[in-house]
């Protein structure tokens, strides 16, 4: 058995279905640009406020996104019943997982791709490359932990409700630290480095912990 | 030789008892129906034997591994059709079967194969969505049988099939041992040497072949 | 009066001397007046909760390990116990904020932490109920209770790496005089003593459910009958 493999079947497997029937990416860049919107007018933005109100929108923007996201990988395969079928077979959960968790981290990184540039464009933001490189960082640790309770809530009645209301309390500390990384690569108060460091910490905390626990959340 | 060995097998959903106490054999490339009505606990019982649900009592062994506490390895030998098909729709037929080639961990050569028994090489290229509901049933029947597994537990494969349901079924299920749960009692007794009778989830017996209608 | 309710009966009675001692031993303080004593029952339950969820994550991890169904029993009390005495922790913080801090609520790291716990905690609570019950529930919500309690700590340590206002520990570094820290430890004894009657209780509660929906010890049938002979 091959773990590797199975990752990267599963990880295709949803990155082609993805592509071929365009669900998710086209509707979450609409609600990523209409979050954009929505803050404007929400917080009367104008030239002289827009740098310091723009990084709040922005992980507000992700991480709704993200919850969306993260909810369709495992709501599909429920829907379909394609889950039972794939843990049927002797591949391991925490395989079926990884290609899951990296299939919805690419998601989650074409939608960057879009929020990014139109930050710049609607709050006039620089689009730094330290900019990009806290969000990715931040991505990683999202992913594994959305992921994870995705499959959990999979499970349950009520998921739609309780997607977040399990998934945002573990961002926290990343939108913590993200922030304070994309604040201060703005040109706002705060130590990049330091933040960085932490995001990379809770990345690998976070990966490892989902990882121990996709074999209790997957198997049957 | 039994491949199917299962003593007092019980399952309780919640206050509901589904299953009660039932026993069963299975000798290997023997072919057993098992027949109920709706909520007798045919599902359930076809379910415990895929390793997807753990009894809540009794001991289950298939080719002498024990069905809870294996079910990892037992899962290499297991073929299951269950009510939902289970395909992705945005894949074709040959994309849906290769995938799961890559998890059962066989050749990709065995998707041609599988496809030939069950009639779909000529659909091989078009996505799951489109087919109609009778090939997505044969679509998963031939994912059940990807990895030849020792044991094929079909349930109700004959829904949607259509006129041609018991040929297709003779020839699926040819040299393999098979549990087959069904409403259709002429089916069962045309691809079945053995019936298991299933009420309010309690075994009512083995017939060999069965002439009692209800 | 059967065991029980005479365990809760004195836990009860403890709680009503702590009170006592609270209003009528404890002195004033100079600087805060009477508001003060809230202190006693503020920090006492927060204690109190954190040793429940401690119940969580050990019947958890636990359950896991060995699908042991008392962890999860222990697990499933500690979970509704601990909600409780968060929210009484979280309400009298609040009613003592209000005249000292001038405000209700401030995001500082303690409070903040405190929330998330409250959050992460009903959200358990939540998954048990909305869940199979029985293994599903159990599994799922033991990965939640785990991820919990790791994650409290962590959004602490990351607010306070931002900012923080909270009163710092006062009883560690004797600055607290002897009749306030005595009152004090005598608070947390009793609320300790009543947070285990509590989760006791809710323990016997959860045994006498999970049997009505045999989810009791799986009787593991271990009689090899022979199995019936084919036709």
């Amino acid at each position: 058995m091959n773990p590797v493999r199975v990752a990267f079947a599963v990880f295709r497997k949803d990155v082609r279905s993805e592509w071929r029937t365009r669900e998710i990416v086209p509707a979450l860049a609409q609600f990523i640009v209409l979050a954009l919107l929505i803050g404007n007018f929400g917080f009367v933005i104008d030239r002289t406020n827009a740098a310091n109100i723009a990084p709040g929108i922005l992980w507000l923007a992700l991480v709704f996104a993200g919850l969306v996201a993260f909810g369709r990988t495992f709501a599909a395969e429920r829907e379909q019943a394609s889950l039972d079928a794939m843990l049927m077979t002797p591949a391991s959960p925490v395989a079926i997982f990884a290609g899951k968790a990296l299939a919805a981290t690419a998601l989650l990184i074409v939608c960057e791709a879009v929020l990014l540039p139109a930050l710049a464009i609607f709050f006039g933001t620089p689009l730094s490359a330290d900019v990009v490189f806290a969000v990715l960082l931040a991505t990683i640790g999202m992913a594994a932990l959305g992921v994870m309770f995705a499959a959990i809530v999979a499970r349950v009645r009520a998921r739609e409700l309780m997607l977040p209301l399990l998934t945002l309390p573990l961002w926290i500390p990343f939108v913590i630290a993200g922030g304070t990384a994309v604040q201060s690569a703005m040109g706002l108060p705060g130590n990049y480095q330091e933040a960085i460091g932490l995001l990379i910490d809770f990345d690998i905390l976070f990966v490892v912990l989902t990882s121990l626990a996709a074999r209790f959340v997957l198997d049957e | 030789m039994s491949l199917v060995v299962g003593n007092g097998i019980t399952h309780w959903f919640g206050r509901e008892l589904a299953l009660e106490g039932v026993d069963l054999v299975i000798d290997t490339g023997e072919h057993m129906a098992v027949l109920g009505d709706n909520g007798a606990g045919k599902t359930t019982l076809l379910r415990i034997l895929s390793t997807m649900l753990r009894p809540t009592s009794g001991r289950l062994q298939i080719a002498g591994l024990d069905a809870v506490k294996e079910r990892r390895r037992l899962r290499h030998y297991l073929g299951y059709v269950a009510h939902a098909t289970g395909l992705y729709p945005a894949l074709t037929a040959a994309e849906n079967l290769e995938f799961f080639c890559d998890l059962q961990e066989v050749a990709r050569t065995r998707v041609e194969e599988a496809l030939d028994v069950v009639g779909l090489v000529p659909m091989a290229k078009r996505r799951a969505g489109e087919l109609s509901r009778g090939m997505q049933q044969r679509l998963a029947i031939a994912r059940a049988i990807l990895h030849e597994p020792r044991l094929l537990i079909l349930d109700e494969p004959d829904t949607s099939l259509g006129d041609d349901a018991a040929d297709l079924l003779t020839r699926v299920m040819r040299d393999k041992t098979v549990v087959m749960a069904t409403h259709d009692h002429a089916l069962a007794n045309r691809l079945c040497q053995r019936t298991l009778i299933l009420r309010h989830g309690r075994s009512h017996g083995t017939a060999s072949r069965l002439h009692v209608v209800k | 009066m059967n065991r029980y309710e005479k365990w809760a009966a004195g836990a009860v009675a403890l709680m009503l001397v702590a009170g006592a001692a609270i209003f009528f031993y404890a002195p004033t303080d100079y600087l805060q007046g009477p508001v003060q004593r809230i202190f006693y029952l503020h920090v006492s339950s927060a204690i109190a909760a954190y040793g429940c969820f401690a119940v969580v994550l050990l019947g958890g991890l636990i359950y896991l390990r060995n699908e042991n169904a008392v962890a999860d029993r222990f697990a499933r009390a500690g979970a509704l116990v601990g909600v409780i005495f968060t929210t009484i922790t979280l309400v009298m913080g609040m009613l003592w904020a209000k005249p000292i801090w001038g405000t209700f609520w401030t995001w500082d790291a303690r409070l903040t932490s405190t929330l998330v716990l409250w959050i992460i905690y009903v959200g358990y609570l939540l998954v048990r109920r909305l869940a199979e019950p029985g293994r599903q529930a159990a599994r799922l919500a033991a990965v939640v209770g785990i991820f919990g309690f790791i994650d409290v700590p962590i959004v602490h340590f990351s607010v306070t790496w931002w900012r923080t206002q909270h009163p710092g520990p006062v009883i560690v570094n004797d600055a607290l005089p002897a009749a306030m820290l005595g009152t004090f430890l005598f608070t947390m004894a009793c609320t300790l003593v009543l947070a285990g009657v509590m989760v006791w209780i809710r323990y016997r509660i959860e045994t006498l459910q999970d049997e009505k929906l045999h989810l009791a010890e799986p009787v593991q049938v271990v009689t090899a009958r022979e199995p019936e002979p084919v036709p």
